[in-house]
């Protein structure tokens, strides 16, 4: 007994037929014991047999388009058939199987894995929206309104929510299945991680006067925006992950450089970075004080700056 | 820049708009009274326009007057700056009341007064002389004057306004001017009723009325003196401008240092105010705000008006000190802190285009503990500065110091220098940094 399956281009079985012979042939006409409705498939085809030595082949019954093993390139007259590596004629994809195939073995339903994705999601739901209340506590400096909570917080549920039902309807559309609890963590997380490093570097902006992180904050917006994309592709499909991150990355650094481009040339209209000079509680300070004479110092390192800009800025300086 | 005038905004409590003008002054023997005045005036006045080099049309215009038999004639330096700074894209023009015209010469100018001196090639014209009671500053106020120029090139105007003595709070002297003057005017004459030059017009408030401005007659007769043997290049006059302009900002600043500061008290705070007589201080309190603000903000800010008209696109000068004391009402330490920081951030203004007359700004943030610690609070201190491209060694700068004693209340000290030395900055800064004292 052999099986004969129609495989789709993501390698789902699409039509399977089982024929109950040592040999058969595949073809477009109705004397085939398979028939295939693709245009660039011969009448008779192909010719499925076992040789002198028992082995399962495939042989190429003259056919104007030919017979290929799954992406090769590599015309064949005959192939050994391994039950693994699809056979291409015309546009359509076949694997053939012997019953003695042997499969997987089965996997195990992991429901302990699914109450700890509810319980994932839950908490870092609740801390992100936990995080978005306290900034707007925090920035709250006029008279409180409900509206001022309430409108920050539905909308960060509803971009959330809409960003992950596409991604878990790209899953369903391609693998099948939505993933749904998945797809929340992953934006979640990623959410959260992101959230993080904003407070982080405030803080440290603050309470180290060290700046440089909380000034390429958007460096990292996009990171992270990256990071989470690519999650989701892998969740939507486990092939190709080489290349989804390749095309992640690129897009990545296409946005940071058009972006560091577009703020470098601000910077060269205005003379000024949009750099927010960031206060928070005295209590949180953790470097020292500097004494006067430092500050005055390191004031006089700015000035050795600006001369420097000036050389540089005066007309001809540059010229050769 | 306008048609018929060089219009530029200064800031004096308000805008105040430089007015190019022309028009014609008194004669001593004619008639007294503005009928007086006009018949005499016209031979003596100047209207002078701004051309681009190549071409043969005015770019602004201004008015002028002539002072000796020689063909010199004051007018404003904003009339001629281009010329001044630009000397090989602009050329000076006159044209006289009787039609005739021809060029001008620029001799020498007086950049902290607004006031230029040229020549004219017109000979054996009647002049004008400087009013005696003006240049020793007796002058009766309320005395009537006639302002002369040719505002918005409408041709020779008089316009008739009272002496207002000098205006307060103003570290350069100016006439304050009860009259109309506008754009076209600058550089005019303003005279007494018997033609004699007590005043040249400079500026206008904007959006008020009748207050204008005149330059006091001493400077255009100092310069006159100065200027009349002058031979200058126009390299030289351009370093001239550079140089007056460090000159007079050091001026400036070193009569700030050695008047001082004294102290306000702000709750537990004492802050430096400074004692010069040419700032303006006003205070402002959110106390009565509606709804009930949440934290108490009590703000004083003292400014001087001492920008002055470097170039048709640069104004500069303003100094300013402010305080803010900000006392939590039922903020929390971290709501505070947001209220803080809207009110720290460095906001350095600048009076021209960036990329023609600025270098980029640089800022330094830290914490400073100024000695002896027990009087005075920590501070969380900003000090952004930026450079000018052709001015060595004159900056802007702000220097920014919230106190960090106590999470539910603090001090936000603002002072704010603008067309400095660096010298001239820190001293000031230090000095300011020093004057933060807490009292608990």
């Amino acid at each position: 007994m052999i099986w004969i399956e129609v495989l789709s281009r993501h390698r789902d079985v699409t039509a399977r037929f089982r024929i109950n012979a040592r040999e058969l042939c595949i073809g477009r006409s109705y004397d085939n014991d398979v028939i295939l409705d693709d245009p660039y498939v011969a009448a008779r085809h192909l010719r499925v047999f076992h040789d002198e030595a028992g082995q399962l082949m495939a042989e190429d019954l003259g056919s104007a388009n030919g017979m290929y093993l799954d992406r090769g390139r590599s015309r064949l007259a005959r192939v050994a058939i391994d039950g693994n590596v699809p056979i291409r004629v015309g546009h359509t994809l076949i694997r053939i199987r012997e019953t003695s195939h042997a499969v997987e073995s089965e996997r195990l339903v992991r429901s302990a894995s699914r109450f700890v994705q509810i319980a994932a999601a839950v908490v870092l739901g609740l801390a992100l929206l936990a995080l978005a209340a306290i900034n707007v506590w925090f920035t709250q400096t006029s008279e409180p309104h409900l509206s001022d909570y309430l409108i920050p917080l539905l909308t960060l549920v509803g971009v959330g929510l809409i960003w992950i039902g596409m991604w878990s309807l790209l899953s369903r559309l391609f693998s099948g299945q939505s993933h749904f609890l998945r797809h929340v963590v992953i934006a979640e997380s990623v959410a959260l991680a992101f959230w993080t490093y904003n407070e982080v570097t405030q803080f440290l902006a603050f309470s180290l006067t060290w700046s440089i992180a909380y000034t390429y904050t958007y460096i990292a917006s996009w990171l992270a925006l990256a990071v989470m994309c690519f999650l989701h592709l892998r969740e939507v499909g486990r092939t190709h992950l080489v290349a989804k991150g390749v095309v992640v990355a690129v897009l990545l650094v296409i946005a940071v450089a058009v972006q560091t481009l577009q703020r470098s040339e601000a910077y060269a209209n205005s003379g000024r970075r949009t750099v927010w000079h960031v206060l928070l509680p005295p209590g949180l300070r953790m470097a020292p004080l500097q004494d006067e004479t430092t500050f005055f110092a390191d004031v006089g390192k700015l000035r050795t700056k600006l001369d420097a800009d000036r050389a540089a800025a005066r007309p001809g300086a540059n010229a050769p | 820049m306008s048609v018929a005038s060089v219009v530029s905004a200064l800031r004096w409590c308000g805008a105040i708009v430089l007015i190019a003008c022309s028009t014609a002054a008194a004669a001593a023997e004619a008639p007294s009274g503005a009928e007086g005045v006009y018949a005499s005036a016209p031979p003596r006045l100047l209207q002078i326009r701004t051309l681009v080099a190549g071409g043969g049309r005015q770019t602004s215009t201004g008015s002028g007057f002539l002072v000796s038999p020689d063909g010199l004639a004051i007018t404003n330096y904003h009339v001629v700056s281009d010329v001044a700074l630009e000397p090989k894209t602009y050329r000076l023009e006159y044209t006289a009341a009787d039609g005739s015209h021809g060029d001008v010469t620029l001799l020498a100018v007086d950049l902290p007064n607004d006031l230029a001196l040229v020549r004219v090639d017109k000979h054996d014209a009647p002049f004008f002389s400087f009013d005696k009671a003006a240049l020793d500053g007796t002058l009766q106020k309320g005395e009537r004057l006639y302002s002369l120029g040719n505002p918005l090139d409408l041709g020779f105007t008089i316009v008739e306004g009272t002496y207002n003595g000098l205006v307060e709070h103003s570290y350069n002297e100016h006439i304050h001017f009860t009259g109309a003057l506008n754009p076209g005017m600058s550089g005019g004459p303003a005279v007494d009723s018997q033609g004699q030059v007590v005043g040249i017009n400079v500026a206008t408030r904007r959006d008020r009325q009748l207050i204008s401005f005149l330059v006091p007659a001493r400077f255009a007769a100092a310069l006159l003196a100065r200027g009349r043997t002058q031979q200058a290049t126009p390299e030289d006059l351009r370093k001239d401008v550079v140089q007056q302009l460090g000159s007079w900002r050091a001026a400036l600043y070193g009569s700030l240092a050695e008047q001082g500061y004294q102290s306000e008290t702000f709750g537990p705070y004492q802050a430096p105010e400074t004692r010069a007589s040419w700032f303006e201080c006003w205070s402002q309190t959110n106390a009565s705000a509606s709804p009930k603000p949440r934290a108490s903000i009590n703000t004083t800010n003292c400014t001087a008006d001492a920008s002055v008209f470097v170039a048709s696109d640069l104004h500069t000068g303003t100094i300013e000190v402010s305080q803010s004391y900000v006392k939590s009402v039922d903020l929390n330490q971290f709501q505070l802190a947001n209220v803080l920081s809207g009110m720290a951030q460095p906001r350095l203004a600048i009076g021209g285009p960036f990329r023609k007359w600025y270098t980029p700004q640089h800022c330094h943030d830290d914490f400073v503990d100024v000695a002896p610690a027990a009087s005075h609070p920590p501070l969380r201190a900003t000090w952004c500065m930026q450079g000018y491209r052709e001015f060595e060694n004159l900056y802007d700068v702000v220097l920014i110091a919230v106190t960090q004693d106590q999470g539910h209340e603090a001090l936000v000290s603002r002072l704010s220098l603008q067309a400095i030395g660096y010298d001239d900055a820190i001293k000031l800064g230090q000095r300011f940094l020093e004057g933060l004292q807490v009292v608990r």
